[in-house]
C-alpha cells in the first residue's frame, strides 16, 4: 500500500505561483513598500510509544504574510487562505494597522534586490517517499527493539515546504525545503519509575535517506541497555566528556545570547568582549550553510542572503547577530546569519566518541542534556538535566550507569579549557535543532544535584 | 450558490470516513485570529493581525488512529484529507499490536461562547499603542533602566467540533492577556522585572481595567531595587511562594506527572514520562496535608474552560491531590480505560486545526487554607519571599526541579524586608510539596495561565490556568544562580 500513490498530494506554490501572489499583493497594495514572504509546508510524523504507532499525521499549511508600511509606519497581516478575497483582506489589514500605527524609528525599506545563493535544499526522495518511510522507518526501529525486549519511543517524520520572500523593490526568492527526521528513546524496565533506564539517539536530514534507522536504533539500545542499574554518585565538580548532543545543548545558549543589540545595550552575557577570547582558543565556531549534512538555506525570512561566516575564530568573539536597524547604525552592509552551525576544536582528530574515551582516566559520559534554562543571563549561567544515558568512565572504558545530574554552569566558563575532542559530528536535539559539533572532555562541570533514576 | 456551510464540510468528512468503515472519527473546522501588539524599548516594534483557517479529521481504524489536515477548506480538499486519514489509520492499523477503545461520552449539541464586553477588534489601534508608548515612557522614567517591553495580545477561535457520534458543538472563544517589564542596569550588571496579567477567557476589559502605570512605576522601581539587591547565600530556607510564582510551580510538578499519556509512556521521547505512575493513585503521598490539588475545567475565565475537549467530552471538575495523597490523573477518551476508568476526565486538547489532540494539563490550582499571608509570614524566621517567574527547570520524571523567580524579598523574624537577587531554589517534587507548611485563604488566590507549554512530536502549545493562594514550604535548599559579582 503507498500512500503516495493513492492519495496524491496537491502541488506547493511553485516559484512562479509565488511571483504572481506577490504581484497581486503589491498591486493590491498602496504602501510605499510591502514585503510578501510565504511558508506552505506539508508535514507528516509517525509517532510511536509502548512499540506501536500512536499517532500517523499529516498536515498542508499554507501561510502568507504582508508587511505594509507608510513612511515609518508598518503594520503586519497573514493568512492561510489563498483566495482572491482572503490575499485582498490581508492586504488591507496590514494597510490598517500601518496607517494608524505610530512611527517606528527603527523601520528599514525592505533590502535591495540581490541574487541569493542557490543550494541545494530540497531532496526529491524526501518529497517522493516520505510518507511511506516514515512507516516503514517507524516498524523498523520498533522491530529492532521487539527483538531486544524492549520499549521504543519515537518519531520519523517528514516534510516538504516551499517558502519564499518578495518585496516591491524587486527582491525575490523562493525555493523549496526539505526535512527528514527520526527520533528514537528505548526504555529498558519500566521505563518511567526510578529503576527504569533509557537510551536516546536522533538524526535530521534534507533526505530521508540519511536517517540511519538501524544504526541509531541499535546505539540508543545499547545505550539502554547499558544504563540498567545506574549507581549513585554526589553531586560536584567532575571531569566530563560530552556526546555531540550535550555539547549542542549548551552552544545553542550561547548563539541564541549573541544578539548585537543586547551587546550595545549593555544586557549581554558578551557585553564589552567583541574581539576578545571568551572560550578555548582552540574553538571556532562557523556558518557553513552549503555544508550537504547541515540545513543551510538560501536566504531569511528577512530578505537576507545566508552566507559563510566566522562567528568565533580561535577562542575570540568575531562576530554579533545584528538585526538589521543595529546593523545600519553601525555601517554593517552583509549581516552574517547563523543557520548552519559548525564548531570544531583546532588539532582534534579523533573519530568517534568510543576512540576519544580511550583517553580519559576518569569523566561522567554525557549523551544528552534536557530542559536547559537559563539561570543567569549575565554570566550565562544555566542549567539542565542530564538525560538518556550518563556514564561512569574509568580507564578509557564505561564502567557503569550513573543517575542523572542537574548541571548548574555557564558554557563560557566550562569552555574555557578543553581537552580532548572528537571532529565535528552531526548533533540533532529537540531544543536546539541541527548542528556540527565535536564530542569533548572538559576537565571541571558542576552537577548540582541527582535525581533518582 | 454561496460557499458550503461548515455543516455541509463536517457533513461531506464524516460521510466518507463512515463509509470506510472506521468505528469512530471527528472533524474539526477552525478559524482564528489573533492580534499582537509589541513594544520594545520605548516604540512599537511591531503590530500583527493573524488569521489561521484549516480542518482536521481523525479517524479510528481498526483499533489505530489517522489524522490529516489541510488549510484548503474547499469541496476537493476535504474528501481528500478525509481519505489520506482514513489511509494512514489503515497504516498504523497494520501493524497495531493493541487496539484503541475509547471510553463512552454522552451525544452533545452545543455551542460555546466566552463571555466578552470589549471586543478587542473595537479598540482602535491607536488607543492601544499610545498605551503601551506611554507605559514604556513610563519604566523609562528612571535612568537606570535601559530596556523596556509592553505588549497586548488577544485571540478568538471559531471552531465546530463534530464526530460520527452524533456530537456537534459550536465554540467562539476569545482571551486576551499583557505584560510589561523593564531592565535595570547598575555596575555592568542587568536585572529585569515583570508584570503579566493572567490570560483570561475575556475580552478587552481585563487590559482596561488593569492599572498599567501603576503597574510601570512599581516594576520600574523594584527593577532598580533588583539590580542593587545582594546576591542571596546558598543556604536552607523557608520559602512564601506567591501565587504567578506557584502557577509554574505546579504547573512543572503537579501538573505534567498528572498526565496519564505521559504515566503511560506515550511522551516517552520528548515530554517525558511521569513519576505518578498509576499504581500510585490513591496511596502515594505527594505533599503534606495542606496540599490540594483539584483539577477544574469549569471555572468561567480559565483557559481550558472550553466547555468541552477535542474528544468532545464535556468539561469537569475533579482531584489530582486530596490532602497530599495523589488521586486523579488528565484524562482523554483512549488513555482512561487503561486505568480502568469509565470515562475521560475532559482533558484532551489540540493547539490548531492542523495538530491532533492529545492529553492536556488541565486548569490544576491549589486550594486555599485558611491563614492571612501576614500570618504565613509572621510564621517564618529566616526566608524568602518569591514573586512571579524566572528560571524552571525539571526532569523527564518530573522528580528534581530547580526554578527561580522574578523577584525576591528576604524574610527576617516573620517580616519582609529588603531585596534579594539571583535566588535559585531546587528539590525533589513530592519531598517539596511534603514541605508545605501552610496556604493562605482564598481571598488571596489569583489565576495564571499559560499558552506556551510545549508537548507531543510535532510540539504543540497547551493552554492551562493554575490558580493558588501564596503557600509556605518549609526548609528549602536555596543556590544562587550565577557567579559573576
Amino acid at each position: 500500500m503507498s500512500l503516495s500513490a493513492s492519495n496524491p498530494w496537491p502541488k506547493m506554490t511553485s516559484r512562479d505561483e509565488f511571483r504572481f501572489l506577490a504581484d497581486v499583493i503589491f498591486s493590491r497594495s498602496s504602501g510605499d513598500h510591502t514585503v510578501v514572504t510565504l511558508h506552505d509546508e506539508r508535514a507528516g510524523t509517525t509517532r510511536f510509544a509502548d512499540n506501536r504507532v500512536i499517532q500517523n499525521v499529516d498536515t498542508r499549511r499554507g501561510l502568507l504574510t504582508a508587511t505594509v508600511s507608510f513612511g515609518r509606519r508598518h503594520g503586519t497581516a497573514s493568512t492561510t487562505d489563498f483566495t482572491a478575497g482572503a490575499v485582498q483582506d490581508m492586504v488591507a489589514r496590514a494597510e490598517r494597522i500601518a496607517r494608524a500605527a505610530p512611527e517606528d524609528p527603527e523601520y528599514l525599506p525592505p533590502p535591495d534586490p540581490q541574487p541569493f545563493p542557490v543550494r541545494e535544499t530540497a531532496r526529491e526522495e524526501t518529497i517522493a517517499d516520505g510518507p511511506v518511510r516514515r512507516h516503514e522507518y517507524a516498524n523498523e526501529a520498533m522491530s529492532l527493539c521487539r527483538m531486544e525486549n524492549l520499549m521504543a519511543a519515537g518519531i520519523v517524520s517528514s516534510s516538504v515546504a516551499s517558502v519564499g520572500v518578495a518585496a516591491d523593490n524587486g527582491l525575490f526568492g523562493c525555493e523549496t525545503r526539505t526535512k527528514a527526521q527520526f527520533s528514537l528513546t528505548v526504555q529498558a524496565g519500566d521505563g518511567t519509575g526510578e529503576t527504569g533506564a533509557t537510551g536516546w539517539s536522533a538524526a535530521a536530514h534534507r533526505s530521508i535517506d540519511h536517517l540511519k534507522i538501524q544504526e541509531r536504533t541499535l546505539a540508543a539500545i545499547d545505550k539502554a541497555k547499558r544504563s540498567r542499574e545506574a549507581r549513585d554518585l554526589p553531586p560536584g565538580d567532575y571531569p566530563v566528556v560530552l556526546e555531540p548532543a550535550a555539547v549542542a545543548g549548551l552552544w545553542s545558549w550561547l548563539i541564541w545570547t549573541l544578539d548585537a543589540k543586547s551587546y550595545e545595550k549593555g544586557t549581554s552575557p558578551f557585553a564589552g568582549q567583541l574581539g576578545s577570547r571568551i572560550v578555548d582558543k582552540r574553538l571556532t565556531l562557523s556558518n557553513v550553510p552549503n555544508h550537504a549534512d547541515l540545513f543551510g538555506v538560501g536566504f531569511t525570512s528577512e530578505g537576507l542572503p545566508s552566507e559563510p561566516s566566522q562567528w568565533i575564530e580561535d577562542g575570540r568573539l568575531k562576530q554579533l547577530a545584528y538585526d538589521r536597524f543595529t546593523a545600519h547604525t553601525h555601517g554593517i552592509k552583509s549581516i552574517p546569519t547563523l543557520e548552519s552551525p559548525v564548531l570544531s576544536v583546532k588539532g582534534a582528530s579523533f573519530g568517534n566518541v568510543r576512540e576519544l574515551l580511550k583517553q580519559i582516566d576518569r569523566a561522567v559520559l554525557v549523551t544528552n542534556f534536557w530542559y536547559i534554562r537559563s539561570v543567569n543571563l549575565r554570566d550565562l549561567t544555566l542549567t539542565g538535566m542530564t538525560r538518556d544515558g550518563t556514564f561512569l568512565v574509568e580507564n578509557g572504558h564505561v564502567v557503569c550507569p550513573v543517575k542523572n545530574f542537574r548541571f548548574h554552569e555557564s558554557p563560557l566558563r566550562v569552555f574555557q579549557d578543553v581537552g580532548v575532542a572528537t571532529v565535528p559530528t552531526e548533533a540533532v536535539t529537540p531544543e536546539a535543532g541541527k548542528m556540527l559539533v565535536p564530542a569533548m572532555a572538559l576537565p571541571r562541570f558542576h552537577f548540582s544535584s541527582v535525581t533518582r533514576f | 450558490m454561496g460557499a458550503p456551510t461548515w455543516d455541509e464540510f463536517a457533513e461531506l468528512a464524516l460521510a466518507r470516513v463512515r463509509r470506510s468503515g472506521v468505528e469512530y472519527g471527528d472533524i474539526r473546522i477552525q478559524r482564528s485570529v489573533t492580534g499582537h501588539v509589541r513594544g520594545e524599548d520605548g516604540r512599537i516594534a511591531s503590530v500583527r493581525d493573524a488569521e489561521d483557517g484549516g480542518f482536521g479529521v481523525r479517524v479510528l481504524y481498526h483499533g489505530a488512529w489517522g489524522f490529516a489536515a489541510s488549510s484548503v477548506l474547499s469541496l476537493e480538499d476535504v474528501p481528500r484529507v478525509a481519505d489520506l486519514a482514513v489511509e494512514l489509520a489503515k497504516h498504523a492499523a497494520s501493524i497495531a499490536t493493541e487496539k484503541v477503545r475509547l471510553v463512552e461520552e454522552p451525544v452533545y449539541r452545543d455551542r460555546v461562547v466566552t463571555a466578552v464586553r470589549i471586543d478587542p477588534y473595537t479598540v482602535p489601534l491607536e488607543k492601544k499603542t499610545g498605551l503601551l508608548l506611554e507605559t514604556m515612557e513610563t519604566l523609562h522614567g528612571r535612568p537606570d533602566i535601559v530596556r523596556s517591553t509592553a505588549e497586548i495580545w488577544w485571540c478568538r477561535d471559531r471552531k465546530r467540533f463534530q464526530s460520527t457520534e452524533g456530537t456537534v458543538l459550536d465554540f467562539d472563544l476569545s482571551a486576551v492577556n499583557g505584560s510589561l517589564s523593564a531592565t535595570a542596569l547598575f555596575n555592568g550588571r542587568f536585572a529585569t522585572r515583570s508584570f503579566n496579567l493572567p490570560y483570561l477567557r475575556q475580552g478587552y476589559e481585563l487590559i482596561e481595567e488593569t492599572r498599567w502605570s501603576e503597574e510601570a512605576i512599581r516594576v520600574a522601581r523594584e527593577a532598580v531595587e533588583k539590580v542593587r539587591a545582594p546576591a542571596v547565600a546558598d543556604g536552607v530556607y523557608d520559602l512564601v511562594l506567591d501565587p504567578e510564582h506557584l502557577s509554574l510551580t505546579i504547573h512543572e510538578s503537579c501538573g505534567h506527572p498528572s498526565e496519564l499519556d505521559r504515566a503511560l509512556g506515550y511522551e516517552a521521547n520528548y515530554a517525558g514520562t511521569s513519576f505518578l505512575t498509576p499504581e500510585k493513585r490513591g496511596t502515594f503521598r505527594f505533599g503534606s496535608p495542606h496540599v490540594t490539588l483539584v483539577a477544574d475545567n469549569t471555572e468561567p475565565g480559565t483557559l481550558a474552560a472550553t466547555g468541552y475537549d477535542d474528544d468532545g467530552v464535556a468539561c469537569q471538575t475533579w482531584d489530582i491531590v486530596r490532602e497530599g495523597v495523589f488521586v486523579g490523573y488528565c484524562t482523554n477518551r483512549e488513555v482512561a480505560p487503561k486505568i480502568g476508568e469509565t470515562r475521560s476526565r475532559g482533558s484532551n486538547r489540540a493547539d490548531g486545526w492542523g495538530s491532533v489532540p492529545i492529553v492536556r494539563i488541565a486548569n490544576i490550582g491549589l486550594e486555599p487554607g485558611e491563614q492571612t499571608l501576614d500570618r504565613l509570614i509572621a510564621d517564618v524566621k529566616r526566608g524568602i519571599y518569591i514573586e512571579g517567574h524566572g528560571s524552571y527547570s525539571i526532569d523527564q520524571r518530573r522528580y528534581n526541579f530547580q526554578f527561580g523567580g522574578d523577584a525576591f524579598w528576604l524574610i527576617e523574624n516573620g517580616r519582609r524586608t529588603r531585596m534579594l537577587r539571583d535566588v535559585i531554589y531546587h528539590g525533589i517534587t513530592p519531598e517539596f510539596w511534603n514541605s508545605c507548611d501552610g496556604v493562605a485563604d482564598r481571598s488571596f488566590r489569583r489565576r495564571y495561565g499559560f499558552i506556551t507549554c510545549g508537548k507531543g512530536q510535532p510540539v504543540q502549545s497547551g493552554w492551562m490556568t493554575h490558580a493558588a493562594s501564596p503557600a509556605l514550604f518549609r526548609r528549602v535548599h536555596v543556590i544562587r544562580g550565577g557567579e559573576e559579582s
